[in-house]
């Protein structure tokens, strides 16, 4: 686990991407601040899986409130909730 | 860190115990005192119930596997992918052979009538591998196979070549509920379609109200659909022994499809929630399905149900029903059709026609 902020930024980056194109999407191109359910790339079971590989590659169990706009919404805001609840 | 249930003594005399039955599978989660198997002795038969709750890590023995008191039957971990220690259960021969039978060779002995000490084994144990290859090797031929899960009475293997594989737990799963749907519930199937602006409106409202990362919309069409069967609770119901069984709580099952499985999680008692509780609720049941970290409760006791194809951009999809369920809802909405479809299977024996076309017209406006 690295919490270098740009390495979480890349993975975050890399890992919405995959799942992009999973449904035949190229998400390349998105935005560290684009909110990522309002760009089309991803559906909700695949935000889902997003949140649930989140989870597991930052060892953080997030509670159910904890997933939302404010906290996961963008690149940017997944990458700063994992370096202020790490203490980074 | 992982821990292991051992073999129980039944009897001061025995010292051997023989496995005759698993209630849980690999990835289950148990309770402390909840029953994971049955062994057997010479003189009873006894429920092994789990000494801590956790994840099943792995089964050590298999059905009909004789093992010595005292020996490791399964490991269970705090989480599901915890490692377990590399130790073998230690099963005792049946066969007067060299070589130790498994379990699936063992069976197919048993049923031919051979002798194991007359077959050679390729390796440490006789395998079934060993069997067919003697079998082949003299001509002998099985007449029939009765599978562990009764689908029918009988079944005849099939005259072409191949391998008969054990179901793991979520297929196991799958062929006891399409095997109730099949042998007990009378189902059919009905659909209304309806214009879905209306749903996304109210959804999307309520996302941007929320904050929300997923989109609300299907779990809000379920607690919808939990909302009119509470108010018609005989929509909440089945059929026991030529009965109407009237449940209690509204247990709403909801389809998760995790990688290649795909699994009915529950919400229970759904109606006593409110929406913003009951789409937390559904949507922890289903991070847990995503993490194979589903409990029993998570699993079982749907009382009704729903399920979307949506994502797969079908038209139309016909739920089978699970165990004592009469009730599941079906919905789709192919992608730039401007049209959805709420469809539902249902039991004949519990639901009429109408029953369900006033409830499907009901569900497909949101509510005011």
């Amino acid at each position: 686990m690295n919490l270098d902020r740009d390495a979480i930024k890349a993975a975050v980056r890399a890992k919405v991407i995959e799942l992009a194109k999973n449904l035949g999407m190229d998400a390349s191109d998105i935005g560290d601040d684009d909110i990522i359910p309002a760009t089309g790339y991803v559906d909700s079971a695949a935000i889902l899986e997003l949140v649930v590989w989140y989870e597991d590659a930052y060892q953080m169990p997030l509670k159910q409130e904890e997933i939302n706009i404010d906290n996961l919404g963008s690149i940017n805001s997944m990458t700063e909730f994992v370096l202020k609840r790490k203490g980074g | 860190m992982a821990h292991a249930l051992h073999a129980p003594r039944v009897n001061n005399n025995d010292d051997i115990v023989q496995v005759i039955a698993f209630r849980v599978g690999v990835g289950d989660f148990v309770k402390q005192g909840d029953i994971v198997l049955d062994v057997e002795t010479d003189k009873a038969i006894v429920e092994v119930a789990a000494e801590k709750e956790g994840y099943v890590l792995k089964l050590m023995c298999e059905i009909d596997d004789k093992v010595a008191v005292g020996s490791i039957l399964l490991w269970q971990g705090e989480s599901a992918d915890e490692p377990v220690p590399e130790i073998e259960v230690a099963t005792v021969a049946s066969g007067g052979g060299n070589a130790r039978p498994t379990a699936k060779a063992r069976a197919l002995l048993k049923e031919l009538s051979l002798d194991a000490s007359v077959i050679p084994a390729a390796g440490d144990r006789l395998t079934l591998a060993d069997v067919e290859s003697y079998m082949a090797a003299h001509g002998i031929k099985r007449r029939d196979h009765t599978p562990a899960v009764a689908v029918s009475a009988q079944e005849s293997l099939p005259d072409v070549p191949g391998e008969l594989r054990d179901l793991n737990a979520e297929e196991r799963g799958m062929l006891i509920t399409v095997s109730w749907h099949r042998d007990h519930a009378a189902a059919t199937y009905l659909e209304v379609e309806y214009d879905p602006k209306a749903w996304e409106d109210h959804a999307a409202a309520y996302a941007s109200a929320n904050k929300l990362m997923l989109s609300p919309l299907l779990p809000l069409l379920a607690y919808r659909l939990v909302q009119l069967v509470k108010a018609s609770p005989r929509l909440n119901a089945t059929v026991v022994n030529g009965k109407r069984f009237e449940y209690q709580p509204v247990n709403l099952g909801f389809t998760v499809q995790a990688g290649e499985t795909l699994y009915l999680t529950v919400v229970r008692d759904a109606a006593s929630l409110e929406t913003k509780q009951f789409i937390e609720n559904l949507g922890e049941v289903q991070r847990h399905a995503l993490q194979r970290k589903l409990s029993r409760d998570e699993t079982t006791g749907a009382t009704i149900a729903f399920s979307s194809m949506a994502r797969w951009n079908v038209s139309r999809h016909i739920p089978i029903l699970p165990p004592y369920c009469s009730l599941m809802i079906a919905h789709a909405a192919p992608k730039g059709s401007g049209r959805a479809v709420l469809g539902a299977s249902y039991d004949h024996r519990v639901l009429s026609g109408f029953d369900v076309a006033r409830l499907l017209m009901e569900l497909a406006k949101p509510p005011v």
